[in-house]
């Protein structure tokens, strides 16, 4: 629906795909869609339950709690040092895969919207952001009880959370925002995807450390994911990224950005005939 | 003024076949050279809208009348900006409200009152609007105390109730209405009736696709007929 301002809709064959950029941004300025309904979505997920949203805390408890008591013994590694750094890991890889996976179904799971609601078509996609980034929060809590209990300095290092958190957030965007246009098209690549990830959990250190392997596999210093973890990682734990942490986070942004750009652009008009 | 120009609009799209939207078939074609996985893209083209050309004048009430998918549908989606045209242009002066589908976006595991916010913020009000609106929707669905329940408790006409006067609460210049808006029963039929006129009264522009002459002949609609995607009566 057009504003009362802005009166006259120009639509033309011609524009369509001009319009698909101007698109992310109106879906952008309208919070009151996607933050309202990512917030309705949380509260949808837990209606009832006694513990509500605090149970996406308590998960992420009991599984960094599990994990870590585990292979902190089969790496054996200190569970001070082990604790934080799996917790931290696992919050972020948790809110990649989440962005990336629920970016799949983005707009399949809005055909109702898509085909009955004018709105911009990345409304749809901002409000599965938002509610990724909510539950984030929730997580959030076990890296504080963590931190509190098992390190407690702050260390200047972490003031790089800001940009790395940053440059981690433009990246997950990106790629779930891939992943969905993909995925309205070809209903084969939430699966892939979803497969794909789980092995790049295995091979990214997360639940297993660098410091705990006699030499430094190759595959860890080629793996974009590691990096990527890297940049949020590190400065919550109090250290300073690697240069090429930071170099391979930003070269990906700036891949990513024109290929995401020209993927929209191209799938724009074609989403709502195809979900 | 409000005012809805239409030229030479054409609206095509792909359809794929139960199939043919797998990857594998793209590949086995890419690595086969087409021989295995013949038809890959065996999707058909639908022309959904076929240069199409209208103009519609403030105060003008339209009525589009067609056989089922005659693009009725397809004609007030993109002209709500839903589908997007393939060939023309359409000029619209006015702000534009859409009844396509009065359920859209409402949750049944949801609240009544959750549901007029959510309803609400589809149709581009602000919190405060809402709120505002919800003393006279409870007075008009006269659903009372149900407004604060699962909408998956209400009957089918309690919940078409709540979907309609949500949906009827917007001030549009223009409104495009796809159908007859619910059902209800014989006491509230009158009521709805009543609500619609009046909502219909305040806009400047109709244009209703429906199967009902008769409701189309009620609001005093000129009637254009559509078939196969071309105006064939104007």
């Amino acid at each position: 629906m057009s504003s009362p301002k802005n009166r006259r809709t120009v639509i033309k064959a011609s524009n369509v795909r001009a319009q698909a950029l101007a698109d992310l941004l109106e879906g952008l300025v309208k919070p009151q869609l996607w933050w309202h309904f990512a917030a309705h979505d949380i509260k949808q997920r837990f209606r009832r339950s006694t513990f509500g949203p605090f149970w996406i805390t308590l998960s992420m408890g009991i599984m960094v709690a599990a994990l870590g008591f585990v292979f902190s013994q089969v790496f054996n590694q200190p569970i001070d040092i082990f604790i934080p750094y799996l917790a931290t890991g696992l919050i972020f890889w948790g809110l990649l895969t989440s962005v990336v996976n629920e970016g799949c179904t983005a707009f399949i799971q809005s055909e109702g919207y898509i085909k009955n609601v004018p709105m911009p078509l990345s409304v749809h996609y901002y409000r599965t952001f938002a509610r990724n980034m909510i539950i984030w929060l929730f997580n959030m809590a076990i890296y504080l009880i963590v931190y509190l209990i098992f390190r407690h300095e702050l260390s200047w290092a972490m003031v790089l959370f800001i940009p790395g958190f940053a440059l981690f957030c433009a990246n997950i965007f990106l790629m779930g925002l891939v992943a969905g246009i993909l995925s309205t098209r070809y209903r084969d690549i939430p699966q892939v995807i979803g497969n794909m990830l789980q092995v790049v959990f295995f091979v990214t250190p997360i639940f297993w450390s660098v410091d705990a392997l006699p030499e430094r596999p190759a595959l860890v210093a080629l793996n974009p994911f590691y990096h990527l973890i890297e940049i949020v990682r590190a400065p919550l734990l109090g250290a300073a990224p690697a240069p090429e942490s930071w170099l391979a986070a930003s070269l990906m942004v700036l891949l990513a950005l024109p290929v995401t750009a020209w993927l929209y652009r191209r799938a724009y008009a074609r989403i709502p005939y195809w979900v | 003024m409000a005012h809805i120009s239409i030229r030479n609009l054409t609206v095509e799209f792909k359809v794929y076949g139960s199939n043919s939207r797998s990857m594998k078939k793209q590949i086995l074609s890419q690595a086969t050279g087409g021989r295995i996985a013949k038809g890959a893209d065996d999707a058909m083209t639908v022309k959904a809208l076929d240069n199409v050309s209208l103009e519609i004048g403030d105060g003008e009430r339209i009525g589009l009348v067609g056989h089922n998918g005659a693009g009725k549908s397809t004609l007030l989606r993109t002209l709500a900006g839903i589908y997007k045209p393939t060939g023309g242009s359409i000029e619209i002066d006015g702000t534009v409200g859409t009844l396509i589908d009065p359920a859209a976006g409402m949750d049944p595991e949801a609240t009544g009152i959750e549901n007029v916010y959510l309803r609400g913020y589809l149709l581009g009000m602000r919190e405060r609007e809402i709120r505002d609106l919800i003393p006279s929707i409870a007075e008009f669905t006269e659903l009372g105390e149900f407004l604060n329940m699962p909408v998956k408790t209400y009957s089918a006409g309690m919940f078409s109730r709540l979907g309609f006067a949500i949906s009827t609460a917007i001030n549009p210049e223009i409104v495009l209405i796809d159908e007859y808006l619910g059902t209800a029963d014989a006491n509230f039929q009158k009521k709805m009736v009543q609500r619609i006129a009046d909502f219909i009264d305040s806009v400047r522009i109709l244009v209703l696709a429906s199967h009902d002459e008769h409701m189309m002949a009620s609001f005093g609609c000129r009637q254009i007929a559509i078939s196969q995607g071309a105006v064939t009566r104007v």
